[in-house]
């Protein structure tokens, strides 16, 4: 008797329970979902319209003038160029050059082994700061460039650190009856190391192109050049609408449309986020693994 | 290694080995040139805060500068500036480390419990969405819902719960409140991962035991999975605790009071960060920018320092 009590009891807690892991997970969804959901909705109403508020499932008038707006604008047009380049130049570069780095630190018998790891660990625990960071770019002449885009970040520390640890469970035969075929070190890197290395490489890419088609900073900070702003930095032009030239020049181009700056906006924010919504979905395993190797090698 | 012992000069038989091995070496080198270049010589540069360093000297500059000793240091210390800055730095940082960092324990602990494994992994893939996209975006989706004619105002307003909209951009009221909430919001999915992942490490049987002796679930988390995962725990507390003046675990102070921060609530989200980008890259003041800069660098270290020194002594873990 006792000890069904106490089993409908544990079974009725439980259910309690489960019940609030329900509903906590509800929430999250709900949380994560609903404002990417929203700025859908809104990117496809009338700007002025939605100012009014009360637009929560659907849009209330529905139009393609947003988007229409965006793409007709050429300072857009030019971000969007512009950020699809240094994703796909500079996830090359970073991919290839940590690799490359990473394959020469993995052989254990390379000398001054230890120095080396030394220098790349310290590399990524301290840092000049912003400013002889600023210094450093003027003086090589990086600002105001494309290539500041790109080159400051195309070797990954923290990738290295994961690549090597990668490379050094390949079997070294691998490479050395290659070697004894005569072929170069590139050779074996190019063709025998990198197409084996392929869930690293897909994990390294995804971060890294996620990082620069997300990125604002260098183009807020490192460039003037018109022509070379990001989708980041126009958005964030938007967003200071006060300051911003351009938003200057929308407002009076909007006195008889009912685009706004906002709605714009959420144009360009959701055109911005679809290509991440494809992605990060399917690279999942990728960069679970990669970060749980990561976490345990720090 | 056993044919250089036997060598005679053993020196010599280092460099042998390095000719012998040079293609792989230029891999290595390649590598090492641009950490020099990119890491090393911004943090040799550290040494304009000492000195009065002019743009136009270039990076030659950095070394034939004047010193100046600690006056950068001073100036910033007595700056009417210093007190804010200091105090909306830690604010922040606190309050973001004490509401963030526990979140996403519970998170994981709360997933793990879901008994569908297709639904818990839907909902962590639904959970890490926002922190792939930028904090750009999380400011514009701020416009849609915290701005005067926003969803948030508009729920208030109809239930005639406040007569005029909350000035929630604008405030300094709100500001340090969002930038908890969309931090929060942003990260608790991707650190539920590493928490996530130590929970699917523990032994299965120590569960089924304590099933059998009839624990409820809430004693199963509370004496099985929290103790099992304190050691990650601690890694990653650490890990924030070294970055806390940065933001915590995705270091993302600056991002969130240069977007959302503005004229409205600048008197709480203007943080040290902000400050040394507008007082070196807009008011062109260099060495003061880097001996500001380099306060916030000494404090994080020291940070790093304690944090690791306690949890040794405390736990055992530590990160080095």
């Amino acid at each position: 008797m006792e000890n069904q009590r106490k089993g409908i009891k544990k079974s009725k807690g439980d259910k309690v329970f489960d019940c609030i892991v329900i509903i906590v997970m509800a929430i999250v969804i709900f949380m994560c979902l609903y404002p990417f959901y929203l700025a859908v909705v809104m990117s496809f109403n009338e700007g002025l319209d939605a100012q009014r508020g009360g637009i929560y499932l659907w849009p209330r008038s529905f139009t393609l003038d947003n988007y229409a707006k965006l793409f007709k604008d050429g300072a857009w047009g030019t971000a969007f160029a512009v950020t699809l380049a240094r994703t796909l130049v500079g996830t090359f570069m970073t991919v290839f050059f940590t690799l490359f780095v990473a394959y020469g630190l993995s052989f254990k018998e390379l000398v001054f082994r230890k120095f080396y790891y030394g220098v790349f660990i310290f590399a990524m625990y301290f840092s000049g700061g912003v400013i002889p960071y600023y210094i450093l770019l003027r003086s090589l002449h990086l600002l105001n460039t494309f290539w500041v885009y790109v080159v400051p970040g195309c070797l990954s520390l923290f990738y290295i650190i994961v690549a090597t640890s990668f490379f050094q469970d390949i079997p070294k035969e691998l490479g050395e009856s290659a070697r004894l075929d005569g072929a170069g070190e590139f050779t074996i890197f190019s063709r025998i190391i990198l197409p084996i290395s392929k869930p690293l490489m897909a994990t390294i890419a995804i971060f890294t192109s996620v990082g620069h088609w997300n990125a604002w900073y260098e183009s807020a900070f490192f460039v003037s050049n018109k022509s070379l702003r990001t989708l980041g930095y126009l958005m964030i032009a938007v967003i200071n609408s006060s300051k911003a030239s351009t938003a200057a020049a929308d407002a009076s181009m909007q006195a008889a449309s009912t685009t706004t700056t906002l709605s714009i906006q959420l144009a360009a924010m959701v055109i911005a986020v679809f290509p991440i919504l494809c992605v990060y979905p399917y690279f999942q395993r990728y960069f679970v693994t990669g970060m749980t190797v990561g976490a345990v090698k720090s | 290694m056993k044919k250089r012992e036997k060598g005679k000069d053993p020196q010599a038989g280092v460099w042998k080995q390095f000719w012998k091995q040079r293609y792989l070496q230029i891999f290595v080198l390649v590598g090492i040139a641009y950490v020099f270049i990119f890491n090393y010589i911004p943090m040799v540069g550290l040494i304009i805060g000492f000195k009065d360093y002019k743009i136009t000297s270039g990076l030659e500059g950095m070394f034939t500068s004047t010193w100046v000793g600690l006056k950068n240091f001073q100036e910033f210390f007595t700056d009417y500036k210093f007190p804010e800055l200091l105090r909306n730095t830690l604010v922040l940082s606190i309050l973001k480390l004490i509401f963030s960092f526990p979140i996403p324990i519970l998170f994981a602990v709360l997933l793990n419990e879901v008994r569908s494994k297709k639904t818990k992994k839907f909902i962590q893939t639904v959970s890490y969405l926002p922190y792939f996209v930028s904090w750009v975006i999380v400011a514009g989706l701020l416009r849609i819902f915290a701005s005067d004619t926003g969803i948030i105002n508009n729920i208030l307003m109809s239930m005639h719960l406040i007569q005029q909209p909350l000035e929630l951009l604008t405030s300094p009221k709100y500001f340090t409140v969002i930038a908890v909430l969309t931090a929060i919001w942003k990260d608790t999915g991707w650190w539920a991962i590493v928490f996530l992942a130590a929970i699917t490490g523990i032994d299965p049987t120590l569960y089924e035991a304590a099933e059998m002796d009839g624990a409820s679930r809430i004693k199963r988390i509370r004496y099985i999975t929290i103790p099992c995962i304190s050691g990650t725990v601690t890694v990653v507390l650490i890990m924030a605790l070294g970055n806390l003046l940065g933001g915590g675990l995705s270091g993302s102070n600056f991002e969130q009071c240069y977007l959302l921060g503005n004229q409205g609530n600048m008197a709480v989200s203007d943080i040290i960060q902000t400050y040394v980008m507008r007082i070196g890259l807009s008011n062109a003041r260099y060495s003061f920018a880097t001996a500001v800069g380099m306060f916030q660098s000494v404090i994080s270290v020291t940070l790093v320092f304690i944090s690791n020194f306690i949890s040794k002594k405390v736990s055992g873990n530590g990160l080095f």
